[in-house]
């Protein structure tokens, strides 16, 4: 059922922070649109989304289940027809020039997308050539990488049998065998444990650290709001917040009139038009 | 890298795969042997060789060998294996790779051909106990292993293409099923000429006779060019539709 979505709130400044150059732009989406057509009609997944993440930034994207997040990140990477706008990866056109692009990016989907009846480290090779490594480069980098998700001990089995943990972060390493310079993640920390979603969090950071910049999905805002520098909501296909935590947090008290900075949930749900209240009030409505 | 390389590399893991679940190969082989002896022993008293000219002095299961050959490289696992990647969303990983479109669909052929060399090279050692002999020699063997599994390709081929277009196992499976008419509405019991005037039309529009034709020429006589040459005009004809369409359909993949 389509909700009214929140009016757009630019926390900061109008149009881009002039911390940005345009030159420096690792992500750079402009009137982005997507539309499923199919049997049923046609869907209007994404509906006009511009995005600006600079280098080295971590940026989140935030947004309830179905608002856009999956498609926009597919649409960025290649790996959909984009139905019109423009994208731009690292200064590089996705549809004009997509090899190019994929060289730049690394991307680890909602549901990883590994091959049971390889084993770690031969998927890993795989990739790695695959991106034009020789067959010495790739099992050098394989190694590099099991050692840094820390799957040495597995890395001969079959992924078959890995546990959801492992082939998370074997799917987050095979997004790396090329370096990328922008790594795309969809939902990396879904249903991990509290123990193993740290583990990629401190991955994250190191990547990042490394000057990776990292385009992160998510449904959990204490995530967001530990790792990301800046962060988007997008509900119902189009963007609704964008700015950093602090300043999306402030805009909300500020335009509350609260004594104590709001959360970066209660953020979510004011972006998303589904406030604490109105929730309370459906529910009620529903017992009634 | 250029795109046969790539094509190379993904086929080699596809091979890795098939290895790694050898019993999806069992069927491939024991079905057409159970066939073969089958139909040699529902009709092979109907025509002896020493009385029926057609079969060159030869048994009745040289003439049925290469159905089975042809049955053996129409089970379109590699389909099955595809829709799996994608289902899996592995596909997707090795779509995000810079890697030609075409290397994405070529790999799992360039595997398709090299098992169906083996399968129809043990197809063939396994039959030579029911009296079969090549009459054409090496090289005639060597043109029998080429075409059948350029059939092996050109079917694959097309399932691939329901695959990516459907990526339902279910319906690749049901796709699979063609093989029946096309396995079937040919001169697959006595030669073209002995078959019923309806079928005997069928078997003329179905490209698979020719191909059935040639493998026969092979095994029951010398090298025969008539036959080949029709064999292998029909063969490269299916191949490059089935690759233009393969090329199309992953270009615009989704
Ligand atoms: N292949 C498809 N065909 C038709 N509609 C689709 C398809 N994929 C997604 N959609 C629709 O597009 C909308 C956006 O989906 P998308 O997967 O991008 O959302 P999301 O934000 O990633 O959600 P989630 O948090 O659940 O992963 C949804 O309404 C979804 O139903
Ligand atoms: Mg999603």
């Amino acid at each position: 059922m389509p909700r009214e979505p929140g009016s757009k709130v630019s926390a900061t400044v109008e149009s881009p922070p002039p911390t940005i150059p345009a030159m420096e732009l690792a992500v750079e989406a402009e009137g982005l649109v997507k539309q499923y057509r199919g049997r049923g009609g046609t869907v209007d997944a994404v509906r006009g989304v511009d995005l600006r993440v600079g280098v080295g930034e971590v940026f989140g994207f935030l947004g309830p289940n179905g608002a856009g997040k999956s498609t926009t990140v597919r649409m960025l990477t290649t790996l959909m027809s984009v139905t019109s706008g423009t994208a731009r990866v690292t200064g590089i056109d996705v549809m004009a020039d997509p090899d190019a692009a994929r060289r730049r990016i690394g991307v680890a989907l909602q549901e990883a997308g590994l091959d049971p009846r390889q084993t770690g480290r031969e998927l890993l090779v795989l990739q790695a050539r695959l991106f034009g490594s020789s067959a010495a480069q790739a099992a050098a980098r394989a190694q590099d990488l099991l050692e840094l998700v820390d799957l040495v001990d597995a890395a001969d089995r079959r992924i078959k049998g890995y546990s959801g943990g492992m082939k998370r972060r074997l799917d987050l390493a095979s997004a790396l065998v090329h370096e990328p310079e922008v790594l795309f993640l969809d939902e990396p920390t879904t249903g991990l444990d509290p123990a193993s979603r740290l583990t990629v969090w401190e991955e994250m950071r190191r990547i990042n650290a490394r000057g990776t910049t990292v385009f992160l999905t998510t449904q959990y805002l204490e995530e967001a709001d530990q790792l990301c520098d800046r962060l988007a909501i997008i509900d119902g296909g189009l963007i609704v917040r964008e700015g950093t935590p602090a300043e999306l947090k402030a805009e909300l008290r500020q335009r509350r009139g609260l004594h104590v900075d709001p959360t970066l949930d209660e953020v979510f749900l004011d972006a998303t038009g589904r406030t604490r209240e109105r929730l309370a009030g459906e529910v009620r409505e529903v017992s009634a | 890298m250029s795109t046969v390389q790539q094509a190379s590399l993904l086929g080699g893991r596809a091979l890795r795969e098939a290895l790694r679940t050898p019993d999806s190969s069992i069927p491939t082989l024991l079905i057409p042997l159970f066939f073969l002896v089958v139909n040699v022993g529902q009709a092979g008293k109907i025509f002896p060789s020493s009385s029926t000219s057609f079969l060159e002095g030869q048994s009745y299961a040289a003439f049925q060998l290469p159905s089975s050959l042809l049955l053996a490289a129409s089970f379109g696992t590699a389909a099955l294996y595809l829709v799996e990647d994608i289902e899996g969303g592995y596909f997707d990983k090795l779509r995000a790779a810079p890697v030609s479109r075409s290397a994405l669909v070529l790999g799992r052929l360039m595997a398709e051909a090299a098992k169906s060399v083996v399968i129809t090279a043990i197809l063939v050692v396994l039959a030579l106990p029911f009296g079969i002999s090549i009459a054409s020699g090496p090289l005639g063997f060597l043109l029998l292993l080429v075409l059948t599994s350029l059939w092996g390709v050109v079917f694959a081929g097309f399932m691939q293409l329901i695959a990516l277009k459907t990526r339902s196992a279910a319906a690749t499976n049901s796709g699979g099923l063609v093989f029946f008419p096309l396995l079937f509405l040919t001169p697959n019991f006595v030669p073209r000429e002995l078959l019923t005037r309806p079928m005997e039309l069928a078997a003329t529009f179905n490209p698979v006779t020719y191909v059935m034709e040639a493998l026969r020429s092979l095994i029951l006589r010398d090298l025969a060019w008539a036959p080949l040459a029709r064999g292998f005009a029909v063969l490269a004809v299916l191949g490059a539709v089935m690759l233009a369409l393969n090329v199309r359909l992953i270009r615009s993949y989704d």
